[in-house]
C-alpha cells in the first residue's frame, strides 16, 4: 500500500503545544516519525545571563505555562546551592505545600488534555473545575493566577495568607474525593480502557538510556523520584511513597500504566500537603510578616567567578535540572551561565519513536500519555 | 388507534374545507373536471410544508437540549453569551453604539437595543463586576436561556467566507454537501409525528429510510477525497470502512423489527404495537440496544466518530468546509440524529401511543382527557428523551474508539447478535404471538398473553433481558490480570520498536 507523510503541527490538537509530528503512515498505520521542535525558542539561558539572580524567577516561571512553581522552585534551589544561602524550615515547608499544590494543578491540566485526546470531553471542563480550586490556592500565594515568582532566594516571597491552609485542607479533601469520581468514569469505561490498554508500550531499559524520568518511566516499574532518592526540601520528613506501577508486560509501561501512575500521584500529593500543613513548624495559621526571618532569610546577591550551583528537582514531568555558575556581569551580580535541563525535551523524541507500529487514533493516546509541554521543551 | 388531531384530513379529506373552497372556485370554469386533483395538490403542498417546518423547527429543541444536557455533564453554565455580547450589552453597557452605522441611522434599533437592555439587563445594578464575570445576563433568565444561541452559530456560519482548497476537485467538493443535505433531509419526508401528521407514507418506509440513510456516507466519502487534504482523505476512507461494520447489524435489527410487526411500514407497526398490546421495547430490548449504538454509529457520533475524531483528523472528513456548507453540513448531522430518535420513538416505543393509552383511555373521564393530549407533542417528548438519555449521554461520558476496533466489534459483536434477534423476532411471531387477540381500536389488543397471564411475554422478557444485562455488567473477575491485547496485525508489530536500538 502507499505510504505518505501527513505533518501534524505546529497547529494540531494532538501537539498540545507548537511542535510538529511528522508521521508516515501506511493506511492507517504508522510507520516511521520524526519530531520536529523549537517553534517557540525563547532564548531563555542567555536573558537569564543579563538578569541578576533574583530577577531570574519569573523566567523560570514562564518555562512551563502549566507548572511555573516547581520550575521557579528549581532555579532557586540551584541559585541557593550557589549563593549559599540559608532558608527557614517554614519556607521549605510552604515551597513544598506550593510545589505539590502545582503539581495537583499541572496532573489535572494533562488529565484534562488527556480526555479530548481520547474523545472524552467531560474529562477536561471537569479538569479544568478542580484545576481552578488549586490556581485560586497558588494566586493566593504568589498573586498571579499562573506566573507566581513566589519562591525568593532564601525563603519565600510572603507567608501564607490568613485561612490559607483551612482552605488547602478542604479543597484538598474535596479532590480526594473527585479523584474516586474520575476513577468512575474513566477505569470502569471499556471504550477508556481498550483505547489505553496495549498502546504506547515503552520499555524501561530504554527510557532509561534515553534519559526519560519522572512518572513516564516510574509507570514501567523504575522507582526513581528525585524527592524520594535525593530528598530536598523536607520532603524526607513528611509522610509520602512515590507511585510506582508495575507494568503488566515485559514491553514496558503502556498508556494505561502512565494514566494510572499520575492519578496515583495526584494521591500522593494530596496527602503530602496535607501532612506538611500538620508538621510545618510556626503553626499553620501563624501569619508572619513579609520578611520575617521566618520565611526569608538574607541571601548574597553575588557568586564569584568560578562558583556554581547546580539543583536536581522533581518537576511534574520528570527531574528539571539547573546548572548556574556565577561571576558574569555586574561583579558577579548576574549569572555567568544558566543552563536548563528539561524532562520533556528528552522524552519528546523519544515518544515519536515508540508510536511506530501504532495505528493514527493511538498517536494522540501515546503523546497525550506522556504528557508533553513544550514550554520547557523548547525554552 | 389514531390520533384525534388529523392534519391530512383538513387538508385532504373529502369534504375538508381546502377541498370545497376549491371546488366552489373553479365552478363553472374549465378546471371544474379537475377540482379533486386541484385540491390534493394544494393540500398535500400545505401539509408538506407543515410537517417539514414542524420537523424542522422543532429539531432546534435537541441542540439547546444538547447544551444544556452537556452543561449540565460537565458542571459548566451553558454558553449563554454570544448573541448577549454582540446585540444587547448588559447593565446599560453597549458594545458601543453600532447601530449608527447602520443605513437611515439605525434608530429603531437602537431604541429596541436599549429597551431591551433597561428591561431584561442584568437586574442587579449595584454589583455590574460580578455580573459580568459571572456572564450574567437576560440570557441567562430569560424562559429559554441559550435557546437563540444556534442562531447566532448560523449567523457566524452564514457570514464566513466559503474556499475551496487549491487543487482540490472543484465539482465534487461543492456537489458533496448538497448530497448529504438533500439525502439527509429526504428522511423527514417518511417521519410521522402522529397517525395524521405526515408529509408522505410509502408502503416500504423502513426500507425507505435505511436507504435514505446509507446515501450520506457515499457524500462523505467523496467530501473527504476530493478535499485534496490527507486528512480528509482518511475521515472519508474510515467513513467508508465502518460503514459496513454498522449497516448490516442495524438493517438486520430492522428486518427483525418488520419480522414481529408483520409489516414494513413505520406507521402500521405502531399500529401493531398499540393493537398488540404491548410497545417492541419490551418484546425485543436486544433488539434496542442494538438499534441504538448502530444508529449512535450510523450519525457518527461519540463513541464512534472516528471520521470526525478531532484529536488526530483535526475535523476529519469536514476539515476543509467552512461558512454555511459547514453549517449545513452540521446541520444534517443533527437532523439524522433526530431522525434516529424519531425512528427508536417510532419502532421501540409506540409512537404516538402514551404510557398504558389502551387500558386508561376505558377510564370513564380520565381517559378521555388522557386521548387528547396531541400524538405529535407526544412524539416529540419521546424522541428528546431518547436524545438526551442516550445520545448525549453517551456522548458526554464515553470516549472514542478505533477503526479496528470498531469493525471488531461490528463484526464479531453486533452481527452475530443481529442474527440471534431476527431469529428471536421469528420465534416470537410463530409461537409466542397470538394474532386473533389483536385489536385494532382504542382499547387495544392483549396478543402477547400467555396462559391466561396478561402482557406475560413482554414482561418475561424484559426480566430475562435485565437479569442477563446485570449478570454480564457484575461478573467480571477483578483480581485477573487485564488482558492487553493489541488485535491488530502490522507489518512490524505494535509495541516491538524499541527506541534507539535500531
Amino acid at each position: 500500500m502507499a505510504q505518505m507523510w501527513i505533518t501534524m503541527g505546529p497547529q494540531h490538537p494532538m501537539t498540545h503545544g507548537l511542535w510538529t509530528l511528522r508521521v508516515k503512515v501506511d493506511g492507517e498505520t504508522v510507520v516511521d516519525t520524526e519530531a520536529e521542535l523549537g517553534y517557540i525558542h525563547r532564548g531563555v539561558e542567555k536573558i537569564c545571563e543579563a538578569r541578576d539572580f533574583t530577577q531570574i524567577t519569573p523566567y523560570c516561571d514562564r518555562l512551563c505555562y502549566v507548572s511555573a512553581m516547581t520550575w521557579a522552585n528549581s532555579y532557586i534551589y540551584a541559585a541557593e546551592d550557589l549563593l549559599e544561602a540559608e532558608v527557614p524550615a517554614r519556607a521549605e515547608y510552604i515551597r513544598l505545600i506550593s510545589a505539590e499544590i502545582q503539581r495537583l494543578a499541572s496532573h489535572l491540566m494533562w488529565l484534562g488534555a488527556f480526555g479530548p485526546d481520547i474523545g472524552n470531553l467531560t474529562l477536561m471542563t471537569w479538569c479544568m473545575r478542580d484545576r481552578e480550586m488549586f490556581l485560586d490556592l497558588l494566586q493566593e500565594l504568589g498573586g498571579s493566577r499562573m506566573h507566581y515568582n513566589y519562591p525568593r532566594i532564601g525563603g519565600v516571597k510572603r507567608d501564607m495568607p490568613v485561612g490559607f491552609a483551612d482552605r488547602v485542607i478542604a479543597k484538598t479533601k474535596l479532590f480526594e474525593k473527585r479523584l474516586d469520581e474520575y476513577e468512575m468514569m474513566l477505569d470502569q469505561s471499556t471504550i477508556w480502557l481498550v483505547r489505553l490498554q496495549g498502546v504506547g508500550y515503552a520499555n524501561a531499559e530504554s527510557m532509561v538510556d534515553a534519559g526519560v524520568s519522572g512518572p513516564n518511566v516510574r509507570a514501567a516499574g523504575v522507582n526513581y523520584d528525585v524527592r524520594w532518592a535525593h530528598p530536598y526540601s523536607v520532603y524526607d520528613e513528611i509522610d509520602w511513597e512515590p507511585s510506582v506501577e508495575k507494568p503488566t508486560s515485559v514491553k514496558g509501561a503502556d498508556c494505561f500504566d502512565r494514566y494510572r501512575v499520575r492519578m496515583e500521584e495526584m494521591r500522593q500529593s494530596c496527602r503530602m500537603v496535607l501532612d506538611a500543613l500538620n508538621k510545618i513548624p510556626g503553626g499553620k495559621n501563624t501569619n508572619y510578616a513579609s520578611g520575617d526571618e521566618m520565611i526569608l532569610t538574607k541571601a548574597p546577591t553575588r557568586a564569584p567567578e568560578g562558583a556554581t550551583g547546580f539543583s536536581n528537582y522533581e518537576c511534574t514531568r520528570g527531574a528539571s535540572q539547573f546548572h548556574v555558575q556565577g561571576g558574569g556581569e555586574g561583579r558577579g551580580k548576574n549569572p555567568y551561565r544558566v543552563s536548563i535541563r528539561s524532562p520533556m525535551f528528552i522524552t519528546i523524541p523519544y515518544v515519536a519513536k515508540t508510536m511506530i507500529g501504532y495505528k493514527i487514533a493511538d498517536i494522540p493516546a501515546i503523546m497525550g500519555s506522556f504528557d508533553p509541554c513544550i514550554g520547557e521543551t523548547d525554552r | 388507534m389514531d390520533d384525534i388531531y388529523d392534519l391530512r384530513s383538513i387538508f385532504l379529506g373529502k369534504d375538508s374545507l381546502v377541498s370545497s373552497l376549491i371546488t366552489s372556485a373553479v365552478e363553472g370554469t374549465a378546471l371544474e373536471d379537475s377540482a379533486s386533483d386541484l385540491s390534493f395538490l394544494v393540500g398535500t403542498f400545505a401539509v408538506v410544508n407543515i410537517v417539514f417546518l414542524m420537523l424542522f423547527f422543532s429539531q432546534f429543541g435537541i441542540l439547546w437540549i444538547e447544551r444544556k444536557a452537556a452543561a449540565r455533564m460537565h458542571d459548566r453554565r451553558g454558553a449563554t453569551t454570544a448573541l448577549r455580547s454582540l446585540w444587547v450589552g448588559e447593565n446599560g453597557v453597549t458594545a458601543g453604539e453600532w447601530w449608527k452605522m447602520l443605513p437611515f441611522g439605525g434608530g429603531i434599533v437602537g431604541a429596541i437595543n436599549k429597551f431591551l437592555n433597561k428591561r431584561f439587563g442584568n437586574r442587579d445594578p449595584k454589583n455590574p463586576t460580578v455580573d459580568r464575570v459571572n456572564n450574567r445576563s437576560w440570557m441567562g433568565y430569560s424562559i429559554l436561556p441559550g435557546f437563540f444561541q444556534n442562531v447566532a452559530d448560523g449567523m457566524k456560519f452564514l457570514l464566513k467566507e466559503h474556499m475551496v482548497p487549491r487543487r482540490a476537485d472543484k465539482l465534487i467538493f461543492e456537489v458533496s454537501p448538497f448530497l448529504i443535505v438533500s439525502s439527509t433531509l429526504l428522511i423527514l419526508g417518511i417521519i410521522p409525528l402522529s397517525s395524521g401528521i405526515y408529509a408522505t407514507n410509502p408502503d416500504l418506509s423502513i426500507l425507505y429510510a435505511i436507504a435514505i440513510f446509507g446515501i450520506a456516507p457515499i457524500g462523505v466519502f467523496f467530501a473527504g477525497w476530493s478535499s485534496n487534504n490527507k486528512y480528509t482523505l482518511i475521515g472519508g476512507i474510515r467513513s467508508a470502512a465502518q460503514l459496513t461494520a454498522y449497516e448490516i447489524p442495524l438493517l438486520l435489527t430492522l428486518l427483525s423489527v418488520a419480522i414481529l410487526s408483520g409489516t414494513f411500514n413505520i406507521i402500521e407497526s405502531i399500529h401493531f404495537q398499540h393493537a398488540a398490546g404491548s410497545w417492541n421495547l419490551f418484546l425485543m430490548p436486544l433488539g434496542a440496544v442494538l438499534f441504538l449504538v448502530t444508529m449512535i454509529a450510523e450519525v457518527e457520533r461519540v463513541p464512534f466518530d472516528m471520521p470526525e475524531a478531532e484529536a488526530e483528523l483535526v475535523e476529519g472528513w469536514w476539515t476543509e468546509y467552512g461558512g454555511m456548507r459547514f453549517g449545513m453540513l452540521f446541520m444534517a448531522e443533527y437532523i439524522r440524529t433526530y431522525a434516529a430518535c424519531f425512528l427508536f420513538t417510532h419502532f421501540f416505543l409506540g409512537g404516538w401511543h402514551l404510557p398504558f393509552q389502551g387500558t386508561i383511555s376505558q377510564i370513564p373521564v380520565l381517559g378521555d382527557a388522557y386521548v387528547l393530549i396531541p400524538g405529535a407533542l407526544v412524539v416529540l417528548l419521546k424522541t428528546w428523551l431518547v436524545f438526551l438519555v442516550v445520545f448525549v449521554w453517551a456522548r458526554f461520558s464515553l470516549a472514542r474508539i478505533r477503526t479496528d476496533q470498531i469493525l471488531e466489534f461490528g463484526w464479531r459483536m453486533l452481527l452475530p447478535l443481529a442474527v440471534v434477534q431476527v431469529i428471536l423476532s421469528v420465534v416470537y411471531r410463530l409461537y409466542l404471538f397470538q394474532p386473533d387477540n389483536m385489536s385494532y381500536t382504542a382499547e387495544g389488543g392483549n396478543a402477547w398473553d400467555a396462559w391466561g397471564i396478561p402482557m406475560f411475554i413482554p414482561i418475561a422478557t424484559t426480566v430475562l433481558w435485565l437479569a442477563v444485562f446485570y449478570v454480564l455488567l457484575n461478573d467480571e473477575d477483578k483480581d485477573a490480570a487485564p488482558d492487553r491485547m493489541y488485535h491488530v496485525h502490522t507489518l512490524q508489530a505494535a509495541g516491538t520498536h524499541i527506541p534507539g536500538k535500531d
